[in-house]
């Protein structure tokens, strides 16, 4: 507790004064031509080991040597902040597509446009279609390419629905609320499904599978009825008793131990689950969301962008065409189970002819991603705020939902 | 030997003689002088810039362009008053203050009393078992006391369970959460205390009890007549500073709750940081960290003004 406010209040200052002295630095980008030899610095969220690896192969074909720095995904704001503030940036970053908007309004990255052409890495074509250079850039500038891919599907334990009496996953909400409940009469301490408190995706994900839209003519919106319909959906696994109400339940140790036998999560799990509970192979699957209206899923993942500072745009191009590229892509896939997100890698035979890989590049052909916008983390955690209020605080629903109204249409004027 | 040296000092002395006046104006001012420019540099020119800051609608395009950064007069603080969350945060404070503060300055004071009684071995030892919690790092604190409370494995609910009770939502229930939240404060906070409490206490003279021992005086009295009278600046100095800590609670929300379940954790300090650290609104931030400023100003003027007031 001590002196950690004055130290936020100085940097608050520091930050400040970096501002005024920032000016003076001028900003030229030296090269970008194919003889660019680095060495090109990359900040990647966690998994650093995996990248380096990775590299190995890059530095071999090209010669170009990169330094890889993990940036754990809590610090990225802070990360950025300074970064923006002092100019002293990597040459290419990944970025969350949920950072994206606020790494754009720091004009952070580069705009590659110009170099589109003959960088096939940049090329829309080579991507899958939710992540098209149209859908995640401001018209006419590509700040960023796609990297990663990671889709919301439904992870079940197909032992423990059996022995409920369940013989296949849900399809449809209303199935997915009644197993839900018969999963959570097995007694005490056992749930039917576990909804992540901190998830600000899972209501919106409700709200397209109810029909809904969130942005409406640019602006986020949640005065719906399909926004208002995904909230009761939510509502209604407190309100039954079918999830954990305790912030801290972690996902993975509840679906391993068959606490939360049901979850939506993304294939990240499956590898989590894979590599700390090996003896439930087989005794768990993954399924298509269950539909309402839609089955629409959550397309989330990562991006890659040069640093608009970065000396080295030339070898930073290199790596990105390297980085689209089948082989790459998959290798990824195999260390870490991110999915890809060149449709090369996507349709290769080792990812087709997996049954769960199979699920998600299915899941992914009904997908959308959040709605890119700057105050976007404000908004959704108000959403969020107010929902959780709603059933851990017991608030009355109408009157919270219309607060929320009222402090989203003021956040975007 | 002694001709040498007296030789060596004289013409220092007659130095120290020659310029009296310029030495003992000086030399205070060299000495300060660090320490003081340190003072202004990280604390009143960055609470300046904090004020100014706040007037602006600095973000992280502004940071990235200065020419994006307008002024906007006293917006920041409007909007301000117009969050609810601003309020529950204020709000919260004053329940932790509330809360830890009295808690922590007389159960220090008790707890040092007690450990004053003797200088064994053994009181040496739980000395330093009190001071552990001030000297260890507060990720392990948090690790630490995040797998106890915890409520799935943690271990509280597991000794529960061996007596048959129910599971409690330690950091997970909004309102038991601030109570578990500032326990580990306090716990972590007495240590300091209770060594300043100590320090105070071995500097009564003896002599004092010894005359009332021999007046007739009983243990109570001696500790309510002698010990806490005698106390009262180390009391009054621990006070001011545990509620200026207070006032600034962060780290215990920040690392076991993140201010949740639904801000019901969320101190001032940490809805500052949120705002200028998570959504990048340095402007409002810097608008808040001056409310918060001016809020422990007033506090701690009244108290330093009821102290020369009450003349002790």
């Amino acid at each position: 507790m001590n002196g950690s406010f004055k130290r936020h209040i100085t940097a608050i200052g520091l930050v400040a004064v970096a501002l005024w002295t920032a000016g003076c630095g001028g900003s030229t980008n030296t090269s970008s031509t194919s003889t660019d030899k680095g060495p090109i610095q990359v900040w990647t969220m966690e998994d650093s080991p995996s990248f380096t690896a990775l590299m190995q192969d890059f530095t071999k074909q090209t010669g170009i040597q990169v330094q890889v720095e993990a940036v754990p995904w809590g610090n990225v704001n802070d990360k950025l902040t300074t970064a923006v503030a002092s100019g002293n940036g990597p040459d290419l970053m990944q970025v969350g597509l949920s950072l994206l908007p606020s790494f754009e309004s720091a004009g952070a990255l580069l705009d590659l446009s110009p170099y589109v052409k003959d960088h096939p890495g940049l090329q829309s074509s080579t991507y899958v279609g939710a992540v098209a250079s149209d859908k995640i850039n401001p018209s006419g500038k590509v700040l960023s390419v796609p990297w990663v891919s990671d889709v919301r599907v439904l992870f079940y334990r197909s032992d423990i629905l059996g022995a409920a009496g369940i013989s296949s996953p849900p399809t449809t909400w209303t199935q997915f609320h009644d197993d839900a409940a018969k999963l959570a009469q097995r007694g005490k301490g056992k749930y039917g499904y576990y909804i992540p408190q901190w998830d600000s995706a899972l209501p919106i994900e409700f709200t397209w599978e109810a029909g809904g839209k969130v942005l409406q003519n640019g602006k986020v919106t949640f005065d719906t009825p399909e926004f208002r319909a995904a909230a009761d959906f939510y509502i209604s696994f407190y309100r039954d008793k079918l999830v954990p109400t305790a912030s801290d339940f972690d996902q993975t140790q509840g679906f391993i131990s068959g606490s939360a036998p049901m979850v939506i999560s993304g294939p990240y799990l499956a590898a989590g689950i894979k590599s700390t509970a090996p003896q439930l192979d087989g005794k768990w699957n993954v399924a298509l969301l269950p539909r309402n209206q839609a089955g629409t899923s959550l397309f989330a993942g990562s991006n890659m962008g040069v640093w608009a500072k970065s000396k080295h745009v030339g070898a930073s191009l290199r790596l990105l065409d390297y980085l689209a590229q089948a082989n790459a892509q998959l290798n990824w896939f195999k260390t870490t189970n991110e999915l890809p997100t060149a449709k090369t890698a996507l349709a290769d035979p080792t990812l087709t002819s997996d049954p769960m890989v199979k699920i998600y590049t299915n899941q992914l052909q009904d997908a959308q991603l959040l709605p890119l916008v700057p105050k976007w983390d404000k908004i959704s955690q108000a959403m969020l705020d107010s929902l959780n209020s709603i059933v851990l605080k017991g608030s009355d629903e109408t009157s919270t939902l219309a607060t929320l109204n009222a402090t989203v249409s003021s956040l975007q004027t | 030997m002694t001709a040498t040296a007296a030789r060596h000092e004289a013409p220092a002395r007659r130095f120290a003689f020659r310029t009296p006046w310029r030495r003992s104006t000086l030399v205070p001012y060299f000495l300060v002088g660090p320490a003081l420019l340190c003072l202004l540099t990280f604390s009143v020119l960055s609470i300046f810039v904090a004020a100014v800051v706040s007037l602006t609608n600095l973000d992280i395009s502004g940071l990235a362009d200065y020419g994006q950064v307008r002024f906007i007069g006293l917006q920041n603080y409007q909007s301000m008053f117009g969050d609810p969350a601003f309020w529950e945060a204020l709000g919260n404070t004053a329940f932790f203050v509330l809360i830890g503060v009295p808690t922590l300055v007389i159960g220090s004071l008790a707890i040092a009393i007690a450990l004053n009684f003797s200088r064994s071995r053994f009181f040496r030892a739980l000395r330093a078992f009190y001071f552990v919690p001030a000297i260890t790092a507060i990720v392990a604190i948090s690790l630490i006391w995040g797998n106890l409370y915890n409520s799935q494995f943690g271990l509280l609910n597991w000794l529960l369970s061996t007596v048959g009770a129910a599971p409690v939502a330690w950091l997970t229930d909004p309102t038991i959460a601030k109570f578990s939240v500032a326990f580990v404060a306090i716990w972590r906070g007495s240590g300091l205390d209770i060594i300043i409490f100590l320090a105070a206490l071995q500097a009564i003279p003896p002599e004092y009890y010894e005359a009332a021992a021999v007046d007739g005086a009983d243990e109570w009295q001696k500790i309510f007549l002698i010990t806490v009278p005698l106390m009262r600046f180390a009391i009054f100095f621990v006070t001011v500073t545990t509620l200026i800590n207070w006032m600034q609670f962060f780290d215990e929300p920040y690392v076991l709750t993140q201010g949740g379940p639904v801000h019901a954790t969320t101190s001032m300090s940490y809805y500052i940081y949120q705002q200028g650290f998570r959504y990048d609104e340095f402007g409002f931030a810097s608008a808040a960290s001056i409310v918060l400023f001016v809020i422990i100003g007033v506090v701690t003027a009244l108290q330093l003004r009821n102290r020369r007031n009450a003349d002790v």
